[in-house]
């Protein structure tokens, strides 16, 4: 077959052949085959050499030339089919099943391959190294016939660069055909395994070096010498672990120079890619952990430069020019000897490949650790300020990879799943929204993304009844707010903000130090807030400040209701005072005035003056009756002196409506509707009647209040205020602090010590569900105790007699002090903003039962807009469309009114 | 049982007939639209014919009404209540 292809190419040579020559050229192509034969299969024997160069020196002469290299390329081929690959696959064949090489991971195991493809490969070069020396003969054998017949050097080398890279691609194409599919992941096992031993070999390194540089850091001059460039590690290795780092570079590649001599170039780089790769994922995740109090960015950077980029550096060194195929026997030559001595001045210039590299590496590790660090920023958040350095790292590493948006989707899926569940309190979940502010705006100076992250936040806040008495005591209380006992504990976030603020103004000052006055002033004049869309990453100078204030009071909607609701706490908190001490309130309220405005804060200020007025009023109340004692008007006998009565005299116009549970049960036994006007406070406090001596001190203290401020005159709310009073038992006294209503109750029992509920209830002016509720405070601490009397529906109340207390501080037989701070069934004085609200809605009740009964149904908005033309004057209806939705589903729940399909309708 | 302190509360009250002021049309036991604060700082005033009016708004009242000033309420020659 080949004789003939080979003859039909050379039929102007046939025409010229004799019989002579047909007889020389068949002899001496038996012969070259016969040697060829011999050179190539089995043992192979060089010793045929000669012979074999004649006879292609013979068959040259008849212009056979093309036929000779045919030949012994496919007889080559042959070999290299039968000899060569069978023997190296035949290696790799026990890793073929699929799966092993995952599943096994053990270091043994990856000693195993590396060992097996170390042998395989040496054996394939052994073999190749054979043929090529074969391959050299032949080209020898052309080179004489040349010379022979041109006399002198004819273009010999593009005939050898002709035959090597053929006998190249043939050993490519036949080892491709035939690999099998387990073996690109027999060669990323050996890259992996190896690399963990470099890198091994360099953690030791490391530490290695820096104990040696802190034992030399005194010398300066040596110190002087050490570079502090990038890539300079080389320079002060401790040579033992250098020359051990670049064996094993060595060998790797020598496997690399092998593989590539194989043709498997792209594969080999693939898959030392790949290890370095997984390698890097590995070490990422091994230095980043759960730690986040420390940053892990440039360890990684650190352990990137010193263990695959010295890896890839030494082994590009080392490969070097040998990657070109046509000086195979070159690469035998090793440029490692030049290479070690340039290493380091290489290092210092990387080359565009190393950069790249690189780049690529860093990439991946920002990548990695950005990942890492958006899966936990939940808990990173929960740490934070601790863990301020992982927030930083994953600044840098988003500024770098700019895939913000994977943070802020992650992170609202992981809000939604760990926070916003009715299992968590509205104060953690506002804490975690306060410092979820706190650290994404290093991230996101100007906000943006924090937009999208607290959005989701806010909407479930807003659906919480508690939000804004919570928003209100993180913001004004130091010491109740915040449950992980930040650092300043004692500081109102209110303080802390106004803080911040001021390191800011401060540091705001220093940047403009150095600054053109004037045109700092044209600066700030022409200041603007940033777009909406403004680029994140760009830093300028002045920049949006994220707002934490701003996007608190944003959960509420206005300033005005969270002003509103502080009024009432800070009433509640007033009322509740045994003392005028308000420094902490003053403090607060100055704080509020700067964020808020002087005139949103104007009826709180009136509130703090009243105690203030109200502490000078009693002391000059006081002076005058100690002043009437002298001059001699006697007191009598069980007169209880004015010294006891302290009084909180407000403003009743400014101070938020108060609770008056008792006229308001009254009002409603009788079947009153509840009117508005019911709310001023002036009718709220008659009722409680307390006992004679003390009603004697009202009136006696009323009196000279109206002597010094003529006209003024005092309104006793006599069930607010709080009492501290004794109680005598033969063996203990216990001090209790109540309110009145408490202290009516039990001096009741000082006279008479068995009550009916009905004639305590009426001693003391409550009514009586409200008496049998409110007494269970003394029961409780087993003061009185309840029996059934002769009618069922009457309680029976009796003083206990020498009794056990049954409080837990029974142990004490000293005197011991129970506080009590409020009321204690969570009843408040004052009316929350929610039940104002309600309350003032239900003067329109009968107009909107009585329009639904007109019009049959009416939508939200048609009821909200009648009223608004209807109700212009006593009290004009001035609410919200949601607090008029509120107000309506209270109906509904009442069973009064009906919604369907956004309508509503009266329940029939 | 001994009855140590009892803080009570109670509010003030100018005692008018009415309960905002003719002139400013503002409660009486709150204060003029010039004042900030109410009671000693925005007392009240009464006049011979006993309406009562904010001392702040009386005054202005008055100075603005030359020669003479009537009360704004019972058009009666204004003079303060002795
Ligand atoms: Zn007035
Ligand atoms: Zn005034
Ligand atoms: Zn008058």
């Amino acid at each position: 077959m080949e004789e003939s292809t080979s003859l039909v190419c050379n039929l102007g040579i046939l025409e010229k052949l004799n019989d002579n020559s047909i007889q020389e050229i068949i002899k001496s192509y038996g012969g070259f085959c016969t040697t060829t034969e011999s050179l190539l299969n089995g043992a192979g024997d060089l010793s045929v050499g000669p012979e074999f160069v004649l006879h292609v020196h013979s068959l040259c002469k008849h212009g056979l030339q093309s036929l000779v290299c045919d030949h012994f390329l496919l007889s080559l081929e042959q070999a290299f089919e039968k000899i060569g690959v069978t023997n190296f696959w035949r290696h790799f064949d026990s890793y073929s099943k699929v799966g092993v090489l995952q599943k096994n991971n053990s270091s043994i195991y990856d000693d195993e391959v590396q060992l097996v493809l170390c042998k395989a490969l040496e054996e394939m070069a052994l073999e190749k190294q054979y043929q090529e020396k074969c391959l050299f003969m032949l080209v020898h054998a052309l080179q004489l016939h040349k010379e022979s017949m041109f006399e002198g050097k004819q273009n010999a080398d593009s005939e050898r660069a002709h035959l090597f890279a053929k006998y190249q691609l043939m050993v490519s194409s036949v080892l491709m055909a035939s690999l099998p599919l387990h073996f690109p992941d027999i060669l990323h096992r050996y890259f992996k395994g190896k690399l963990e031993e470099l890198s091994r070999i360099m953690d030791g390194d490391l530490e290695g070096k820096n104990e040696f540089q802190d034992k030399d850091s005194m010398d300066l001059d040596e110190k002087g010498k050490h570079r502090t460039g990038e890539m300079d590690i080389d320079e002060s290795y401790n040579h033992g672990k250098f020359s051990e780092k670049n064996k094993l570079v060595k060998h790797i590649g020598k496997v690399v120079r092998d593989l590539r001599s194989l043709g498997f170039t792209s594969m080999t780089e693939n898959a030392y890619a790949s290890a370095i790769f997984s390698l890097l994922k590995a070490k990422v995740h091994n230095l980043a952990g759960e730690d986040y109090r420390n940053s892990v960015l440039e360890s990684i950077k650190g352990w990137i430069k010193v263990v695959p980029l010295q890896f890839l550096n030494a082994l590009l060194a080392y490969l070097g020019d040998s990657i070109g195929y046509d000086t195979p026997s070159s690469g035998l030559k090793s440029p490692l000897a030049s290479h070690l001595s340039s290493c380091s001045s290489e290092i210092d210039t990387p080359s565009e490949g190393l950069i790249r590299w690189q780049l690529r590496l860093e990439y991946f590790a920002y990548e990695t650790l950005q990942d890492l660090r958006i899966a936990k920023l939940f808990e990173i958040i929960v740490d934070y300020p601790e863990s301020s350095p992982a927030i930083e790292d994953l600044k840098q590493c988003l500024e770098y990879t700019g895939q913000h948006s994977k943070l802020v989707e992650s992170f609202i899926s992981a809000l939604k799943y760990r926070l916003l569940t009715a299992g968590a309190s509205t104060n953690d979940i506002l804490h975690q929204y306060v410092s979820t502010i706190k650290a994404l705006r290093t991230i996101d100076p100007t906000g943006v993304f924090l937009e999208a992250v607290g959005e989701p936040i806010r909407d479930y806040l807003r659906g919480r009844k508690d939000t804004i008495k919570c928003i209100v005591t993180m913001l004004t209380d130091g010491t109740g707010g915040n449950p992980n006992g930040s650092a300043n504990t004692g500081d109102s976030l209110l303080e802390e903000l106004n803080r911040d603020e001021e390191n800011q103004e401060i540091a705001g000052i220093d940047d403009d130090f150095n600054s053109d006055d004037k045109q700092a002033w044209i600066n700030a004049a022409c200041w603007e807030p940033d777009p909406v869309e403004a680029d994140p990453l760009k830093g300028s100078r002045n920049r949006r400040k994220v707002d934490i204030l701003g996007m608190i009071v944003s959960i509420i909607g206005s300033k005005d209701q969270l002003v509103n609701e502080y009024r009432v706490m800070l009433a509640e908190k007033l009322l509740n005072k045994s003392d005028y001490d308000i420094d902490s309130e003053i403090r607060t309220l100055e704080l509020l005035k700067i964020h808020f405005g002087e005139s949103s804060m104007q009826k709180c200020e009136i509130m703090l003056n009243d105690l203030i007025d109200s502490k000078r009023t009693n002391t000059n109340i006081k002076l005058t009756a100690a002043k009437q004692s002298q001059t001699g008007a006697e007191l009598g006998e069980d007169a209880v002196s004015l010294d006891i009565l302290d009084a909180t005299i407000i403003s009743s116009n400014f101070w938020p409506p108060m609770q008056i549970w008792h006229l308001w049960h009254v009002l409603e036994a009788q079947g009153a509707s509840r009117h508005h006007s019911m709310w001023f406070p002036e009718f709220q406090d008659e009722a409680l009647i307390v006992p004679e001596p003390v009603d004697k001190l009202f009136s006696d203290y009323a009196k000279r209040f109206n002597e010094i401020k003529t006209p003024r005159k005092l309104l006793w709310k006599k069930n607010l205020g709080t009492v501290k009073l004794e109680l005598q038992f033969d063996d203990r006294t216990t001090l209790y602090t109540v309110a009145p209503l408490h202290a009516a109750i039990i001096m009741q029992f000082q006279e008479q010590k068995s009550w009916t509920s009905k004639n305590l209830a009426a001693a003391v002016g409550v009514p009586e569900d409200v008496l049998n509720r409110r007494i269970n405070f003394w029961i409780s601490k087993g003061i009185l105790s309840e029996s059934v009397g002769t009618d069922s529906n009457d309680h029976i109340y009796t003083l206990v007699e020498g009794m056990v207390d049954s409080s837990k501080n029974g142990g004490n037989s000293g005197s011991c002090e129970e506080l009590l701070v409020g009321d204690d069934e969570g009843e408040s004085t004052v009316a929350s903003v929610e039940d104002q609200i309600r309350n003032e809605m239900t003067v329109y009740e009968k107009f909107i039962l009585g329009m639904l009964t007109n019009f049959g149904s009416m939508a939200l908005d048609r009821i909200h807009n009648t009223l608004k033309m209807f109700c212009v004057a006593d009290p004009p209806y001035d609410k919200s469309l949601q607090q008029l939705q509120s107000f309506l589903s209270g109906l509904v729940s009442e069973e009064k009114l009906e919604l369907r399909d956004g309508m509503y309708f009266l329940k029939k | 049982m001994i009855l140590f302190r009892w803080h009570a509360v109670a509010s003030w009250t100018w005692d008018a007939q009415d309960e905002t002021c003719g002139i400013c049309r503002m409660a009486f036991d709150g204060c003029c639209p010039d004042c900030k604060l109410p009671g000693d700082d925005c007392p009240l005033i009464w006049g011979a014919c006993n309406h009562a009016f904010h001392l702040h708004c009386i005054l202005k009242w008055v100075n603005s009404q030359t020669p003479q000033a009537h009360c704004p309420m019972c058009r009666r020659e204004w003079q303060f209540k002795g």
